[in-house]
């Protein structure tokens, strides 16, 4: 008990050092609610099912103050990060907007995206709605946290019809020690909508990274989201999206997890319009000590939803990465077509990944199914390649590109796509060296 | 070319598949083994192009003059020994002109020559299709991946064309070919043919033969060259069968 006290105590002395100068009543109202249900649930324990595979030492033994200093960083600092392409560019460092290095530029009409602490004071409106669901319950101790000690972090929302041509960009970069940045992010798509999302988070140090964000998709909006997780090799990635997707409304999503000590992100997706379509895809490529946890669950709450999901791990050395995925389809959600599929390369004999697929369904006219396998490289391939004189190194490597890439072939974008796929050929490249 | 002397292997459950393997193959020749099935004709191709699942017990295989069987598998292949899959493997995900650019690019490398741009190697992929009468298309695709029998028969050929191995030893290419097919992957032997190459055509039957002609023939039964000959040998086998070799197929 007193373990569970010290480790929650540096984040409630930060919190009542805070303050709530200059913030809406209702806001200050939810961050208190918010750290009290944090103090309550403490770090979540391995005893509880969600997180039996996450092993979150390395966050539990130090801790991660909120960071309150901006980082010296110049533009080419993120240069390896950036999207190659025309972008509306939005920078955060260590948890704070930073103007300097984004570039916005001309948004079309009905289009917003500035920073969370911006929009709190022009139109403090958008967040307390979509806020409204509140943090103080459920069992997200480290979205608690979020909703307590949040600074800042982006808003995108489009108006009813609104269209981007381009794709939105928003960069991440943690910087310092011990330090934590805590980015409450806010996509909101109204009816027929369509956006183009890239979140990258990157950094150097040994700083915690907890993002939480609330993506709501209106009746036939559609958003393209990927986001490459890359961050520095001591850092700590946590990060929560909950995603609610309207009638024909359509959310694809990429995760690309390389970076991190120890990582996590979550994808709680509602289908809560008739006709919603939802992809969660993901790869995870991991090596040395890595830790990274993909969790999904897509909840149908209407008929005629579609779910599908490939996520595709790799783990090297003595890594280990898990992936949890749920489906459940209520009473009401006939005609869903859901499927579910993991695939797991493991390159070493010391590397692990645990993997578990659910499926709950309650409707019985749906099309549901789910999969997952573990395994080595196959060797019939190897040999082939190198009966054709390929090095066995690049002949390993062709092959795990082989895997991983067939997750990123689903993202239907082809910029973005690309945009995964070089940093996809980075990690293959370190491997080798 | 290639030498083998006295050569025993065995498999992974322990069984001895080869026990003592005699074979002088000269450059510029080409050799049939022939053979009822499990009489270890696709043992002895795994062992030469060093496929993982084979312990070599006793004998030693020269090739070239040094020894063969210390080099690692891509070794063997960089060195100018070809295997034509009885099997060839489909491999999602790498794309076969990308994969064979890689594989010719490994050998030009180690004989010192330059690697070929993408352009360069698109105009010798060219000209080698059109000899083997292959679509673009097909390269294209995942290595194999949704070939048929035969196009993946053709796809050996076709590799082979463009490594232009010193070796080639071809497992069972001929079998389950259309009669096209049979000709093509008969044209792309030929055409490899020459003085400073020698070819192994691995085989059950005779019919490729009469478009490849062997300089010798010999027959693996039990583990070991029971008989070998010159180009008649495969036509009285044709006639007779294994039956004698210990094959009631």
């Amino acid at each position: 008990m007193s373990d569970a006290l010290s480790e929650i105590r540096p984040y409630v002395e930060a919190f009542k050092r805070r303050g709530s100068s200059g913030e809406p009543a209702w806001l200050s109202a939810r961050r208190e609610g918010a750290m009290k249900r944090f103090a309550e649930l403490g770090f979540p324990s391995r005893r509880q099912e969600a997180w039996r595979f996450t092993n979150l030492q390395s966050l539990q033994k130090a801790s991660f103050p909120p960071a309150d200093d901006a980082a010296a960083i110049e533009s080419s600092d993120l240069a390896p990060w950036r999207f190659p392409g025309e972008a509306h560019r939005l920078v955060l460092v260590n948890g704070r907007f930073s103007p300097e290095l984004s570039a916005i530029g001309a948004l079309p009409k009905g289009v917003t995206l500035a920073s969370t602490a911006q929009t709190l004071k022009q139109r403090p409106d958008l967040l307390e709605s979509a806020l409204r669901e509140t943090d103080t319950i459920g069992g997200q101790p480290f979205v608690s946290l979020n909703a307590a000690l949040f600074e800042d972090g982006f808003v995108l929302a489009l108006e009813a019809g609104a269209a981007l041509d381009r794709p939105v960009e928003i960069v991440h970069f943690g910087q310092g020690g011990q330090r934590s940045c805590h980015l409450r992010n806010l996509v909101l798509l109204g009816p027929g909508s369509r956006a183009a999302l890239i979140e990258s988070y990157a950094g150097t140090g040994n700083y915690w990274t907890n993002a939480a964000g609330v993506i709501g998709l209106a009746k036939g909006a559609r958003l393209a989201h990927v986001k490459l997780q890359d961050e520095g090799e001591a850092a700590i990635h946590l990060a929560q999206n909950r995603i609610v997707i309207g009638r024909d409304a359509r959310y694809e999503s990429f995760v690309l997890t390389l970076g991190a000590k120890l990582s996590r992100h979550d994808s709680q997706a509602r289908l809560e319009g008739e006709g919603a379509a939802c992809y969660l895809n993901g790869a995870f490529l991991l090596r040395g000590a890595q830790e990274a946890t993909n969790v999904t669950f897509a909840d149908h709450a209407a008929p005629r939803g579609t779910t599908h999901e490939l996520f595709k791990g790799v783990a090297d050395g003595s890594a280990h990465g898990a992936f949890l995925g749920a489906i459940a389809v209520r009473p009401q959600a006939q005609k869903t077509d859901a499927h579910m599929l993991n695939k797991n390369l493991l390159l070493s004999p010391r590397a692990s990944i645990d993997t578990k697929p659910e499926l709950d369904i309650l409707a019985d006219d749906v099309k549901c199914g789910h999969g997952a396998t573990v395994g080595d490289l196959d060797d019939a391939a190897l040999f082939y390649l190198e009966s054709r004189g390929i090095p066995v190194p690049e002949a390993r490597q062709m092959l795990i590109a082989a895997f991983a890439a067939d997750a990123l072939d689903r993202i239907e974008n082809a910029s973005l796509r690309e945009f995964l796929d070089v940093h996809l050929q980075r990690w293959l490249a370190g491997r080798a060296s | 070319m290639l030498e083998i002397k006295g050569l025993h292997a065995r498999i992974a459950d322990g069984r001895e598949i080869l026990k003592g393997v005699d074979l002088d193959v000269k450059a510029g020749e080409v050799h049939a083994i022939m053979g009822p099935n499990g009489s270890g004709k696709s043992t002895l191709a795994g062992v030469l192009t060093g496929k993982p699942g084979y312990t070599v017990t006793q004998g030693r295989v020269l090739y070239q003059g040094s020894d063969l069987l210390t080099l690692a598998p891509d070794e063997r292949a960089r060195a100018g020994v070809f295997l034509a899959f009885q099997y060839p493997v489909e491999i999602p995900g790498v794309n076969n002109m990308y994969f064979l650019r890689a594989a010719l690019n490994a050998t030009r490398k180690q004989r010192g020559e330059a690697e070929l741009d993408a352009g360069q190697f698109l105009k010798a992929v060219r000209a080698k299709l059109k000899l083997l009468d292959i679509g673009e298309d097909l390269l294209q695709r995942g290595v194999n991946v949704g070939f048929s029998g035969g196009e993946k028969k053709r796809n050996e050929i076709f590799q082979m064309a463009m490594l232009e191995p010193k070796l080639a030893i071809l497992d069972e290419t001929d079998s389950g070919l259309d009669i096209d097919a049979l000709q093509t992957v008969a044209k792309g032997i030929n055409a490899l043919r020459g003085p400073d190459r020698a070819v192994l055509l691995i085989t059950h039957y005779q019919r490729l033969l009469d478009h490849v002609v062997p300089d010798r023939v010999h027959v693996l039964s039990g583990g070991r060259i029971a008989k070998s000959g010159g180009k008649e040998l495969a036509l009285e086998l044709e006639k007779s069968g294994y039956a004698a070799f210990g094959d009631a197929a």
